[in-house]
C-alpha cells in the first residue's frame, strides 16, 4: 500500500526544513556577543606607563581604533595605515606639529590631514558614537606614542584641543 | 455512538452551570475558614488586629499620595525580554506591509497589460492576485498597532522621544492610512463594478497612497540609523532634514524593489499551492501560469537590488565609516555570509525553475542543451560568493594555512571576488530568462542575425568588464577597489536594458514553432516556488536584523544610547533563531489568509448540504 502524505503535511515539512536549513547555517559562523564598551576609570595620579596600557585597551575597545587601523600588518591591502612606528613618523607629517599634536588633530579633526593613497573616513573621536573624553584621549595618544617613539604625555599634556596652544614641540609636562 | 446536536448543547449548559457550583461552593467555604474573633459575629468592636490593618492602608494611601511621578526608561516583557518581543513582532508588521505594498504594484501592471491587450485573463489574474490583499491588510495594521502598544510599553523614554521629533508626520500618516484602506477596499469590492479607466485609476491611488506611508515610516526608522536635522544632544533642529536623512532615499528605494521582489514570490507560493491542490488541468494551468507571473516578478525585481544594496551601503559608510565598518568588517561581517547562501539559493532556485518550466513546450531542446554550462557558472559562482575571507579553524589548521585565511581560497573571500562572482550570477540568471522567453519562438525578422550578434557582443562585453575589473582589484589600492564595482554594475545594467532593448523587437510578431502547454510542469517545481518564497522570507527577516542591530548600543545611533538589559548585540546563532521563529509566524498566518482567499472560490454551505442529500 502507497502511503500518501497529506499537501499541508508536505507544505509544512518542507517550510520548517528550509527555516531549519538557515538556522544551522547561522549556528555554523563565529558566535560572539557584542558588549557596550566599559567606561575606563582614570585616577588623577597615573603614571604615563599606565596611560600606555589604558590607552591600548581603548584602542581595541571604546574607541574601535582596532576596527580599521592595523599594527605590524606587513603586506596589503589596508583599509586604513598601519600604526607600526608611527610615533615616528607623527613628528613630520605636518610642519609644525610634533606628535602630541598630531595625534590630537588625527581624533579631533580627522579629515584635516589625510595620510596620501587613503580614504578620508575616520570618525570625531571626541564625538558620539565613539565619544571618548580628554583624559581617555590623552591615554591613546601615550599608547601611539609607544609604537616607535617614547611615551611622555600625562594627563597635565595640554594640546590645541584641550585648552593648550598648538605648540611645536612635544610637551612632557608632569 | 453517534451524539445529537441536543445531546451536546445539554452537556455544555450542564457543564457551564456545573463550573459556576463548584465555583460559588468554593468561595462559600473559603469565606467560612477565615479567622474572626469570637466577638466579631455581634458587634464588631475595634481588636487590635482590625486596628493594624487600618494604621496600614492609612500608611500605604499617604505614601502613595506623596509617591513623586518617575517616567519609566524601560519595562519588561515577560519570557522573551523586550528586544525579541518588539524584534518579532516588528519583523511580523513589516513583512504584511511589504505583501501589502507590493501586490498592489504588480496587480495593477497586470490589470494593465489586461486592459491594453483586452485579454481578459490578465485581469482575473491581477483581480487574484489582489483578493490577498484584503485580510493581509488588517494583519499589517494589527501588527502595527500591536508593536507601537509595545515600544509604548516597553521602550517608553526612547518612544517619547522618537514622537517628539517625528510628532509633525503623525497626522499625514494616519490620513493616509485612511486613505489606503478606502482606495484598498474600493479597489478589491469595486472589480468590475467601475469603468477599467475609473479602476485603474483607483488602483493606482491605491499604490500612491500606499508608497506614501512607506516613505514616512522609513524616515522614523532611518533617523534611528542616521540621524538628522537634531543638535549633538539630540534637540529636533528641523523635521524635515529629520525626515530626509542620509539613508532614507536609498532605504525607500530598496525596501521598493525588496518588496515587489518578496510580494510575487509570496504570489507564487500561493499559486503553487493552489496548483497542488487543483483537480483539473484548466485549474493546473491557470495556477502555472500564475506561478509564473509570480516567480517572474519576484526573480525581475531581485535582480536589481543588489545595485541598490550597494547604493545603501555607500551612504551608511558615507554617513559612518564606523557604522559601514561595524556593517561590513565588524561584528556582523559574517552575516553577510550567511546572506550569500541565501542569494545563491534563490539565483539556484530561480534558475532551476526556469528550466523546469522550458518542459512546457515541445521545441524546448535547443535552449536545454545550454541549461548545464549556465549551472555550472551559477555553481562556481554561489562558491565564490560564500567563501568566506576567514575561516573558523584550530591552532594546528591556522599553522597548517600560516594565517587566518585559506593560501589559495582566501583570496575568493575578498570583495573583488564577491563583486565578481555576484554579477555573474546576475548576469546568468538573466541569460536563463532570455533562454526561457525565447523557448518556442522564431524570430521572423530580416535582422535577426545581427540582433543575435550584437546581444552575445553585450553580453561578452559585459562579462568581460566584471571579470576585468575583478581581477583588476587585486592589484589596486583600497581606494581605486571600492570604485571599481561602480563599473561593474554599470556594466551588468547596461547589458540587461540593452539586450532587453533589442530582445523585444527581435521577437515582435514571432512565429511559435511550439505552442506553451500550462500546467504541464513537474509538480516538483510548484515546491521551488515555496522554497523561494521561504528564502526570500528569511532573507528579508535577517537583513531586518542587520539593518536595526547595526546601531549596537545606541537606539538612535550616535544621539540616545540604549542602557537596557538589551543592549549589547546577540550571537548570529541567536539571532538566526528569532528570525526563524518569525519567519514559522508568518507562513502560518499567510496559510491562513491563503486559506481565506481560498474560501470565496468555494460552494455555498446550503449547496453542499444539498448535493449530499442528493
Amino acid at each position: 500500500m502507497k502511503l500518501r502524505v497529506p499537501l499541508l503535511a508536505k507544505l509544512g515539512l518542507l517550510i520548517v526544513a528550509t527555516t531549519g536549513f538557515y538556522t544551522y547555517v547561522g549556528q555554523m559562523v563565529p558566535q560572539k556577543e557584542v558588549y557596550p564598551p566599559q567606561e575606563t576609570v582614570i585616577k588623577a595620579d597615573v603614571t604615563t606607563a599606565d596611560m600606555v596600557k589604558i590607552g591600548q585597551e581603548i584602542f581595541t575597545g571604546k574607541g574601535l581604533c582596532s576596527t580599521c587601523h592595523t599594527i605590524g600588518k606587513k603586506t596589503g591591502p589596508y583599509r586604513y595605515p598601519d600604526l607600526e612606528g608611527v610615533d615616528a613618523r607623527a613628528g613630520t607629517r605636518e610642519p609644525g606639529l610634533n606628535d602630541v599634536e598630531y595625534f590630537a588633530k588625527s581624533m579631533h579633526e580627522p579629515d584635516a590631514f589625510i595620510v596620501p593613497g587613503f580614504n578620508p573616513g575616520m570618525p570625531t573621536i571626541n564625538k558620539p558614537p565613539i565619544g571618548l573624553n580628554e583624559q581617555e584621549i590623552l591615554c591613546v595618544i601615550a599608547y601611539l606614542q609607544s609604537l616607535g617613539g617614547t611615551p611622555n604625555v600625562t594627563l597635565a599634556t595640554k594640546h590645541k584641543y584641550n585648552g593648550g596652544d598648538a605648540a611645536p614641540v612635544a610637551q612632557a609636562t608632569p | 455512538m453517534k451524539l445529537s446536536k441536543l445531546q451536546i448543547a445539554a452537556g455544555l449548559v450542564l457543564a457551564i452551570v456545573g463550573l459556576a457550583a463548584a465555583l460559588r461552593a468554593t468561595t462559600y467555604f473559603v469565606s467560612k475558614l477565615e479567622y474572626k474573633a469570637p466577638e466579631r459575629a455581634a458587634a464588631p468592636p475595634a481588636t487590635p488586629r482590625d486596628q493594624g490593618v487600618r494604621d496600614e492602608h492609612e500608611a500605604q494611601a499617604k505614601k502613595d499620595a506623596a509617591k513623586p511621578y518617575a517616567e519609566a526608561e524601560y519595562r519588561a516583557f515577560p519570557a522573551v525580554g523586550s528586544r525579541v518581543a518588539v524584534w518579532v513582532v516588528a519583523q511580523l508588521h513589516l513583512l504584511f506591509a511589504a505583501f501589502v505594498l507590493a501586490v498592489p504594484i504588480f496587480a495593477l501592471i497586470i490589470e494593465f497589460i489586461g486592459y491594453r491587450t483586452g485579454d481578459k485573463r490578465y485581469d482575473h489574474l491581477a483581480y487574484e492576485f489582489t483578493k490577498l490583499l484584503s485580510v493581509s491588510f488588517s494583519l499589517t495594521a494589527t501588527f502595527g498597532a500591536f508593536l507601537t502598544f509595545l515600544l509604548i510599553a516597553l521602550y517608553p523614554k526612547f518612544t517619547n522621544y522618537l514622537m517628539s521629533v517625528f510628532s509633525p508626520t503623525f497626522l499625514p500618516y494616519v490620513l493616509l492610512f485612511f486613505l489606503e484602506a478606502f482606495f484598498l477596499y474600493t479597489y478589491y469590492y469595486g472589480w468590475g463594478k467601475f469603468s477599467p479607466r475609473v479602476h485603474l485609476l483607483l488602483g493606482l491611488g491605491l499604490n500612491l497612497v500606499g508608497t506614501a506611508i512607506m516613505l514616512i515610516a522609513n524616515a522614523w526608522l532611518t533617523f534611528m540609523m542616521s540621524p538628522r536635522g537634531v543638535s549633538e544632544a539630540g534637540a529636533v533642529i528641523s523635521v524635515m532634514d529629520a525626515v530626509t536623512n542620509f539613508t532614507w532615499m536609498p532605504i525607500n528605494v530598496h525596501r521598493v524593489i525588496a518588496n515587489v521582489a518578496f510580494g510575487g514570490s509570496v504570489a507564487g507560493a500561493y499559486a503553487a499551492v493552489k496548483f497542488l491542490q487543483a483537480k483539473t488541468d484548466e485549474e493546473r494551468a491557470h495556477y502555472d501560469w500564475m506561478g509564473y507571473i509570480g516567480n517572474f516578478v519576484a526573480i525581475s525585481a531581485f535582480l536589481p537590488l543588489p545595485f541598490a544594496g550597494y547604493w545603501l551601503a555607500k551612504e551608511i559608510y558615507a554617513f559612518s565609516q564606523t557604522l559601514g565598518l561595524t556593517m561590513m568588517g565588524g561584528a556582523f561581517s559574517w552575516l553577510f555570509i550567511i546572506q550569500a547562501v541565501l542569494i545563491g539559493n534563490l539565483f539556484l532556485a530561480a534558475n532551476y525553475y526556469l528550466w523546469l518550466g522550458m518542459g512546457r513546450v515541445e521545441g524546448a531542446r535547443e535552449f536545454q542543451r545550454w541549461i548545464k554550462y549556465l549551472l555550472v557558472v551559477v555553481a562556481l559562482c554561489f562558491m565564490v560568493w560564500a567563501t568566506p575571507r576567514s575561516i573558523i579553524a584550530t591552532v594546528s589548521e591556522v599553522r597548517a594555512m600560516g594565517g587566518g585565511a585559506h593560501p589559495a581560497l582566501g583570496f575568493l573571500g575578498v570583495m573583488s571576488a564577491k563583486n565578481t562572482a555576484v554579477n555573474i550570477l546576475i548576469l546568468t540568471t538573466f541569460m536563463s530568462f532570455l533562454l526561457y522567453r525565447r523557448t518556442g519562438k522564431t524570430a521572423v525578422v530580416p535582422w535577426k542575425k545581427t540582433g543575435n550578434t550584437a546581444q552575445l557582443a553585450i553580453f561578452g562585453f559585459a562579462a568581460a568588464t566584471v571579470i576585468g575589473l575583478g581581477i583588476l582589484g587585486y592589484f589596486v589600492e583600497a581606494r581605486v577597489r571600492i570604485g571599481l564595482s561602480v563599473p561593474q554594475v554599470g556594466s551588468v545594467l547596461f547589458a540587461m536594458v540593452a539586450i532587453t532593448a533589442i530582445d523585444v523587437p527581435l521577437y515582435r510578431g514571432a512565429t511559435m514553432s511550439h505552442e506553451v502547454r500550462w500546467g504541464r510542469i513537474p509538480p516538483i517545481s510548484q515546491y521551488v516556488l515555496i522554497f523561494i518564497a521561504v528564502t526570500f522570507t528569511w532573507l528579508m527577516g535577517l537583513m531586518g536584523y542587520v539593518r536595526s542591530g547595526l546601531r549596537q548600543h545606541w537606539h538612535v545611533y550616535g544621539v540616545i544610547r540604549d542602557t537596557s538589559v538589551d543592549a549589547f548585540t546577540p550571537t548570529l546563532g541567536f539571532a538566526t533563531k528569532v528570525v526563524s521563529v518569525t519567519v514559522l509566524i508568518f507562513f502560518g498566518l499567510i496559510g491562513f489568509v491563503f486559506w481565506l482567499s481560498s474560501l470565496h472560490d468555494q460552494k455555498d454551505w446550503a449547496d453542499k448540504q444539498k448535493e449530499k442529500g442528493a
